[in-house]
C-alpha cells in the first residue's frame, strides 16, 4: 500500500470515528411494561402448567387467593413445623376481634391476595404500591441497593427490592415482621421470605402476580399464589382508616 | 279474646336456605357466622356506622335489637352505598347470615327499602373483608 493510500485510509477511519461518536444515540433503554394506575379488587387464578413447573421443588399452590379461605385446620398443602401446627391449633379468632387486634394489618404475605384494589405508581427507580386495604403503602426500590442489615426494623410490608426479567418484574421482600399467611392460625416469622412477580397481559389490561414464600422456621415446604387484577382507569382506592371500635361488636 | 299481634317489625321470616355458589367461607365468617342459613328481618334502623374494617347496622326487631355487619365500606362503596345510605327512623328488610352464637348479630347479605329498592349491589358471597 503506498504512503498515500495509507494516509488515505487514516483520515477515513479517524471521520467514521467522529461521525459515529456525534451521531445521536441509537440504542434505547428497554422498553418496561407501565404498571402504573388503579387495578380493581385482586381476585385468585388458576395458573397454567408452564408457570407451576417453573416452581422450586416443594411448592404448594394454595388456592385462598381473592374471595377464598380455608377453613380452620386446612392450610392448603403447607406442611407445618411442629410449632407452629400446635400454635395453630390453639388459635382463637375471637381473639382477633379486640379493640388492640382487630386493626392490626397483614403482612403482604396476605394483604397482596385480598379482594381489594391496588394502586401502582411506577417510575425508573422506585415503585410505589398502595394497597386499599389497611391504607398499606410498599416501596420497591429498582435501583440494585441491597436489603438492609438483619437487624433493620421489620414491618408489614417489608423491604423490597426489584429488577426486571424481561418483561416481568421480579420483587424480593425481607424484613417483614411476624403476621398472617393463611389467616386460620398460621404465621409467618420474621425470617420469611416473600417473592412475587409481575407482569400484564398482552393488552395490558390485566395485572398478573404469582407469589412464593418461605418460612424455614414455620414451614416445611414453600407456598405459592397466583393473582390477577383488572386495570381500573380513572377510579381510585378509598382510605381504610380501620375503626377498631368496631371490635366492641364482638364484645356485647 | 283478641290475640296479641306481634309489632309490625317482628320478624316477618326466619328462613334457612342452602347458598348454591358461595364463596369458600372466610375462617373467621365461618366460624362466627352460619354461612349455610340465610336469615330475613324487619325492622328500624337505630344506627349506622361506615367505617372499615366492617360497618355496623343497628336496628330493633319489636323490642330487641339487633345489629348486622357489612362488607368492608370502601368495597360498599362501589356497590354504591354511602354513610347516608342508611338513617335512623328507617324502616329495612335486612337478609344475611345469621351469628352461630344464637345471639341477635348477623352479617348483611342485602337491605331492601318498603318500596322494594335494594340498596346498591348486594354481596353475592361473604367474604369477611
Amino acid at each position: 500500500m503506498s504512503g498515500r493510500h495509507s494516509c488515505f485510509l487514516v483520515v477515513a477511519v479517524a471521520v467514521a470515528v467522529a461521525v459515529a461518536a456525534c451521531a445521536p444515540e441509537t440504542r434505547q433503554p428497554p422498553r418496561r411494561p407501565e404498571f402504573s394506575g388503579t387495578w380493581a379488587a385482586g381476585r385468585g387464578v388458576q395458573p397454567d402448567a408452564a408457570r407451576v413447573a417453573t416452581l422450586p421443588p416443594n411448592t404448594v399452590v394454595l388456592g385462598d387467593a381473592g374471595a377464598p379461605e380455608f377453613p380452620a385446620g386446612d392450610f392448603g398443602g403447607l406442611v407445618l413445623k411442629p410449632a407452629a401446627l400446635a400454635a395453630a391449633k390453639t388459635w382463637d379468632p375471637r381473639n382477633e376481634m379486640t379493640i388492640d387486634r382487630v386493626c392490626v394489618p397483614p403482612s403482604i404475605v396476605y394483604s397482596m391476595q385480598g379482594p381489594f384494589p391496588l394502586e401502582i405508581h411506577q417510575g425508573a427507580d422506585l415503585l410505589v404500591i398502595r394497597l386499599e386495604y389497611y391504607d398499606l403503602a410498599r416501596v420497591i426500590f429498582l435501583d440494585g441497593r441491597p436489603h438492609p442489615p438483619p437487624d433493620a426494623p421489620h414491618t408489614k410490608v417489608g423491604h423490597s427490592v426489584g429488577r426486571w426479567d424481561g418483561s416481568t418484574l421480579v420483587v424480593e421482600t425481607t424484613h417483614l415482621s411476624a403476621s398472617t399467611i393463611t389467616n386460620n392460625g398460621l404465621d409467618h416469622g420474621e425470617n420469611v421470605r416473600f417473592l412475587e412477580r409481575f407482569w400484564l397481559s398482552d393488552d395490558g389490561n390485566t395485572l398478573f402476580a404469582a407469589q412464593e414464600f418461605e418460612d424455614p422456621d414455620v414451614l416445611e415446604n414453600r407456598g405459592a399464589r397466583f393473582m390477577a387484577w383488572e386495570r381500573a382507569p380513572g377510579q381510585y382506592i378509598f382510605p381504610y382508616e380501620c375503626d377498631p371500635s368496631f371490635s366492641l361488636n364482638y364484645q356485647k | 279474646m283478641q290475640l296479641r299481634r306481634p309489632t309490625a317489625v317482628v320478624v316477618a321470616a326466619l328462613s334457612a336456605a342452602l347458598i348454591g355458589g358461595a364463596a369458600t367461607a372466610h375462617h373467621s365468617f365461618a366460624v362466627f357466622f352460619n354461612d349455610e342459613k340465610i336469615i330475613t328481618l324487619k325492622g328500624t334502623v337505630t344506627g349506622f356506622r361506615f367505617t372499615n374494617p366492617h360497618g355496623t347496622i343497628e336496628f330493633t326487631v319489636g323490642s330487641d335489637t339487633w345489629r348486622a355487619e357489612t362488607n368492608a365500606p370502601t368495597l360498599l362503596r362501589r356497590r354504591g352505598w354511602t354513610p347516608d345510605s342508611l338513617k335512623p327512623g328507617e324502616a329495612i328488610t335486612i337478609e344475611g347470615w345469621p351469628a352461630r352464637d344464637g345471639s341477635r348479630y348477623m352479617r348483611m347479605r342485602s337491605v331492601t327499602r318498603p318500596d322494594g329498592t335494594v340498596l346498591g349491589t348486594p354481596v353475592l358471597n361473604q367474604r369477611v373483608d
